[in-house]
């Protein structure tokens, strides 16, 4: 019988084969046994054992010792614990990508907790707010409130209007562009904490054209700046600035009195 | 290991005494082995007072095919007094294998083995125990 090529650690693996092959327990002794199965030398080893371990049994034992054994287990089953199988490499890998994928879907859920109709929008004009230079709008000084009469009659942009609540605000500049969408934007800069003002058209059911509305003031972060959001009338107003939620809340809370 | 049954029931009852009393005093071993550690240790001890057999170079033969048969014709107390007289720790290697109660790194583990040298001793004592068996029933000869 041809004697396979075993490597060293296989051929060690070999000499200490168990008698009876179904106690093999880790995988490299049963590639090893495997292996080496074709070989006269270790079939005649395992006769061999298996000859020697029969004999083993066959020694007496005397009676008042044997009495201990009756009925038991020599070796009682190794005890099922937690930290065994969390030291196992295979469910570490699967405990791992589990929670990568669990983190990877909370992300996503927090980040959709947070959405609202146009709220894509808003984050682009936010990063749009970031790169903005003062110099790219025209001048205008006057109240925010008065812009509204500039982007209907010189845009044709109808009810692009300034909420209540930021109407006395000195501006310094606006502008009208298309987005990549081709929206019509309307941005305004304001004195005020260098706060910007932004005027889109609200988002739109894909099906009936029906704008979807929402109440109140929603938040949207981008690259460290803040905007918060409303609709009135098909037309969404945010307002940015650079900083967190509790810059922009004041101007907000001054709304709702 | 001692290839005397009374020292071997000797030092059984002592283990399992020394183990009910440390059971009954809460300190027993968190490690599921210490039993068969323990009662080894006890017959290395047991057998520091024997006549030690002089370190001898003993045959080695090849096993063959026919081994089995060999060994059908052998007392079990000439086994145990065989794996008895091997030097340490080969005797606990070929005691604990033949037992055929644990895998080889639980054996390598009570033996203070490392892998390489359980698989040595092992092949070794194999080999040494077929020229034994060569020695004391020699083959019968096939027609």
């Amino acid at each position: 019988m041809k004697t396979p090529e075993l490597s060293r650690r296989q051929r060690a693996l070999a000499n200490c084969a168990p008698i009876n092959e179904e106690r093999i327990r880790d995988r490299f002794m049963r590639a090893a046994v495997f292996r080496a199965r074709s070989s006269s030398e270790f079939e005649n080893q395992q006769s061999f054992d298996r000859a020697l371990a029969t004999l083993v049994r066959s020694i007496p034992i005397p009676p008042e010792t044997a009495e201990w054994f009756s009925g038991k287990d020599l070796i009682s089953p190794s005890r099922w614990t937690w930290k065994k199988t969390a030291r196992n490499p295979v469910v570490l890998a699967i405990g791992i990508a589990l929670t990568v994928i669990a983190g990877v879907f909370v992300f996503h859920f927090v980040g959709r907790l947070n959405d609202f109709p146009g709220s894509g929008t808003a984050r682009k004009l936010l990063g749009i707010a970031g790169s903005t230079r003062s110099v790219v709008l025209d001048p205008v000084n006057a109240d925010a409130g008065t812009l509204s009469d500039l982007f209907f009659l010189k845009h044709a942009l109808e009810h692009y209007d300034v909420p209540a609540e930021f109407v006395d605000f000195r501006t310094i500049g606006c502008r009208v562009f298309e987005d990549d969408q081709s929206q019509r934007i309307a941005q305004i800069w304001v004195v005020e904490k260098r706060m910007q003002f932004f005027l889109f058209p609200a988002e739109r059911n894909v099906k009936t054209g029906a704008v979807l509305k929402f109440e109140g003031w929603r938040y949207v972060h981008q690259e460290g700046w803040v905007g918060a959001v409303t609709e009135r009338n098909g037309v969404c107003f945010m307002v940015a600035l650079r900083g967190r939620e509790k810059d922009l809340a004041p101007y907000l809370a001054k709304s709702k009195q | 290991m001692l290839g005397d049954s009374v020292k071997a029931q000797e030092v059984f009852h002592t283990t399992l005494r020394e183990a009910a009393l440390r059971a009954a005093h809460g300190e027993l071993p968190n490690e599921p082995f210490w039993l068969f550690r323990d009662a080894r240790w006890r017959c290395l001890e047991a057998t520091k007072t024997d006549l030690q057999a002089e370190p001898i170079e003993m045959e080695e033969q090849e096993i063959i095919a026919s081994a089995g048969s060999q060994i059908e014709r052998l007392e079990p107390r000439q086994l145990a007094i065989w794996i008895s007289a091997a030097p340490e720790p080969q005797r606990t290697a070929l005691a604990l294998f033949y037992l055929d109660e644990f895998d080889y790194r639980e054996i390598a583990d009570l033996a203070e083995l490392k892998l390489s040298e359980l698989s040595r001793l092992l092949a070794l004592g194999r080999r040494q125990f077929q020229a034994w068996l060569d020695a004391t029933l020699p083959r019968r000869p096939t027609i």
